[in-house]
């Protein structure tokens, strides 16, 4: 590791735990930031590094937020009872139930994604190109319409996340272990993937996303990396789509679990506004959409999506690469890139 | 270096944004209250209504005087944020106002889902909040002690048209087509007439849950005309209301009784004419009732100063949010503090009579001192009005029913 690289990490670390005692308003802005950050991470596995445009991975992060708190209610009481529209009783988990059936939600909300991930992939990851990007977004748009007609969790309804217990702490301790799950799992999702891109694995997405056809005939299973990817992305967004709505508190099937309109489409735009199919370019797409996001939105009161189409409309002109595109083809050196700057310009007069 | 550089720019770039300053709940002579509304998305007709009440309160309690606390007199101000009709964000709104902003009051945002969403945020961080437009039942079973909602629980809209049926059908039980949006809203309303249907024995043939955005219900509609229900009920919010009369007309079914939600802020009468009429619409508020209050005199004048300010007539979601700033005040005045605890136990005693009607809390903080209204859309030589007809007490026109089928009207 460079002593850059190692700046950087450092620095990094130290902005994660040290943020919620020097912002401590901001804890949730900033949890939000992390979980913005796995969602454009995850995404890039596949549109950027295996090239295959998934609009529908948002799938998975509304099952792993159904399953995280079906499992942490579930647990202890009917579920039924729980989402029954009204829901005359109420029930109160104890502190030891509450983590008890967090942590198994929380597993269980990898888990689970990863198997849907699985079988879904199965069927679809044969399709290529515009084939597949549009079957993932009707699979997308059909996950929130199908979880908005079942009644056991609660329908259109919604359903109540169990409150942090009253045992324990207040709304203080609750934003900070909120926090630094979130930021654990970031720090997770982003060491796992940086090591799948370093390994073979990670040449075998590439191969595909540069040629499948050839991929396939060197002797590659390009279906089984193609399935493993997806199950990767998948088992990291159902873990935080379970902390999301754990921290929103309420979970609705078309805005807040399976929001395609919003987190669906940020995490395509976060990956492509950084770089797609760089380890960094998501991860500052991350950034930088979220600070636009949160500190200017506020500011154009009900035109902040105009913004944000102004917003895209700059990094497709300008930025087409996204940021780390943009900064790779200016310094190539940075990059590890060598070039011949006399063949350079030789092939700027040919063209 | 580059990406050093870089990283250096974008951790000063966070600081710069997160160090925008917090401002106090009571500063000087004002009182800070926090409100997300929906002013873009599915919901921003509205949330535009919402901002309108509760502006035209702010406006109308700070001429007259302001809030009076510790023989000082103050005013009160909003701090807004668009949700975006979405509850996620509408969460994290809620907590940035309390967070960051340093809110202490909170004014509800549209819609009972955002409401749902909201809810949860307020009351972990005890912040008492006032809110207007969120009339999901689940709101008032969850024990939220810093939530109270100053309209009928969603159950009650459409109670009254399954009864008014039932009773225009001699007593007997009638047959009942619905379709529900599904969101919150229009599934407790759902819950509110499948309950009347047990209790008068009516029957339920149709059944039909509706995607949001409504934009399209053909396939309702040529069940209702296949099987010729006594009443068909629809709650789907404004795109719901709209949307069932435009293809009703179009596709000239025939039914004898329509009731919906909505039809107030839809302006049915306005965008569909005639053909919207004879509709049944439950509401929370009619200009026609006769409460008052010191402010804004009775719900004429209300509506006539609504007009004068915004061009249009209040729907009743104009008027319940302004009636949300005037039980602030109410309490603000009664506990004669600042401290959010003696605020919230003043809300929880709330007892009194606005333009709107009525607002008394039960222990769960819903308002039990109002009954809803139903009208029906009457038009005269191509001008529509909204004509209260139950419940009787406060009716100005007797119904028509059952609605002339399409070939004679």
């Amino acid at each position: 590791m460079s002593k850059n690289n190692i700046i950087i990490y450092g620095l990094i670390l130290v902005f994660g735990i040290g943020a919620p005692f020097l912002f401590p308003a901001y804890k949730l802005q900033i949890s939000i930031l992390w979980i913005l950050t796995i969602l454009a991470l995850t995404w890039d596995i596949q549109g950027g590094q295996m090239g295959y445009n998934s609009f529908g991975n948002i799938l998975f992060f509304g099952i792993g937020m159904y399953v995280c708190s079906s499992v942490q209610i579930g647990m202890f009481f009917p579920l039924s009872e729980w989402t029954a529209s009204g829901g005359e009783k109420t029930f109160l988990h104890t502190t030891s139930q509450y983590f008890e059936g967090f942590t198994y939600g929380l597993i269980l909300a990898g888990i689970i994604p990863a198997i849907v991930a699985a079988l879904i992939g199965y069927g679809i990851l044969g399709l290529r190109g515009h084939y597949f990007a549009i079957c993932t977004l009707g699979i997308g748009i059909a996950a929130g319409e199908i979880a908005g007609g079942i009644e056991l969790i609660g329908a259109g309804q919604g359903m109540t996340v169990p409150p942090w217990p009253k045992g324990i702490g207040g709304t203080e301790l609750r934003s900070q272990f909120f926090y630094y799950l979130c930021f654990l799992t970031v720090s997770i999702t982003f060491l796992v993937i940086k090591w799948i891109y370093q390994t073979r694995f990670g040449l075998v997405l590439n191969a595909i996303r540069d040629n499948e056809d050839k991929a396939e005939a060197m002797g590659i299973h390009t279906m089984r990396y193609k399935i493993i990817g997806w199950v990767v992305s998948a088992f990291f967004l159902g873990i935080a789509g379970g902390l999301m709505g754990n921290m929103i508190g309420y979970i609705e099937p078309t805005e807040i679990a399976f929001a395609g309109s919003t987190y669906g489409v940020f995490m395509v735009l976060m990956a492509i506004l950084g770089g797609k199919g760089t380890l960094w370019g998501p991860v500052i797409g991350a950034a930088v959409f979220h600070i636009f996001k949160e500190g200017f939105w506020t500011f154009f009161l009900g035109w902040q999506y105009v913004a944000l189409g102004a917003l895209i409309i700059v990094i497709v002109i300008f930025f087409p690469e996204g940021i780390m595109g943009w900064l790779r083809e200016k310094y190539p050196h940075r990059f590890g890139e060598v070039v011949d700057e006399a063949d350079r310009t030789a092939q700027v007069e040919l063209t | 270096m580059r990406n050093f550089k870089l990283s250096i720019a974008l951790l000063s770039g966070l600081l710069l944004v997160f160090s925008s300053l917090a401002f106090a709940k009571v500063e000087g002579d004002t009182i800070t209250l926090g409100a997300a509304v929906s002013l873009t998305g599915k919901y921003s007709t509205n949330g535009k209504n919402t901002k309108n009440g509760y502006e035209l309160a702010i406006k109308r309690i700070n001429e007259m005087g302001g809030v009076k606390v510790g023989g000082k007199s103050y005013k009160f101000k909003i701090v807004y944020y668009d949700d975006e009709s979405n509850g996620g964000r509408a969460a994290q709104l809620a907590e940035r106002l309390i967070k960051q902003d340093g809110i202490k009051y909170m004014l509800g945002p549209y819609s009972s889902g955002i409401t749902k969403a909201i809810a949860p945020v307020t009351e972990e961080n005890k912040i008492p909040m006032v809110e207007a437009n969120g009339a999901s039942r689940s709101l008032f079973t969850k024990g939220y002690k810093y939530l109270f909602a100053v309209l009928s629980a969603a159950n009650q809209y459409l109670e009254v048209a399954i009864d008014l049926a039932v009773e225009r059908n001699g007593g007997k039980g009638v047959r009942i087509a619905m379709a529900f949006e599904q969101d919150a809203f229009s599934q407790d309303v759902k819950i509110g007439v499948v309950e009347a249907a047990k209790r008068t024995g009516s029957e339920i043939v149709i059944d039909d849950n509706l995607p949001k955005e409504l934009n399209d219900m053909a396939a309702t509609l040529a069940k209702v005309k296949a099987l010729k229900p006594d009443v068909l009920v629809v709650s789907g919010h404004t795109k719901g209301a709209l949307t069932a009369i435009r293809q009703l007309a179009d596709m000239r079914v025939n039914v004898p009784m329509l009731a919906m939600t909505h039809c107030d802020a839809g302006k049915l009468s306005k965008q569909h004419g005639e053909k919207a009429e004879y509709a049944l619409c439950a509401a929370q508020w009619h200009k026609s009732l006769t409460y008052k209050d010191n402010f804004f005199g009775n719900g004429m004048d209300y509506d006539r100063d609504y007009t004068a300010e915004y061009g249009s007539p209040p729907p009743y979601q104009s008027a319940e949010s302004s009636a949300a700033l005037l039980v602030w005040k109410d309490a603000f005045e009664r506990a004669n503090s600042f401290d959010t605890e003696k605020v919230r136990d003043a809300l929880a005693k709330t007892n009194m009579q606005t333009f709107y009607g009525n607002i008394k809390f039960s222990d769960t903080g819903q308002n039990i001192a109002k009954p809803m209204v139903l009208f029906q859309v009457r038009c005269d030589g191509g001008k529509c009005t909204n004509k209260v007809v139950a419940p009787t007490k406060w009716a100005s026109t007797k119904i028509v029913h059952p609605i002339p089928s399409w070939s004679q009207r």
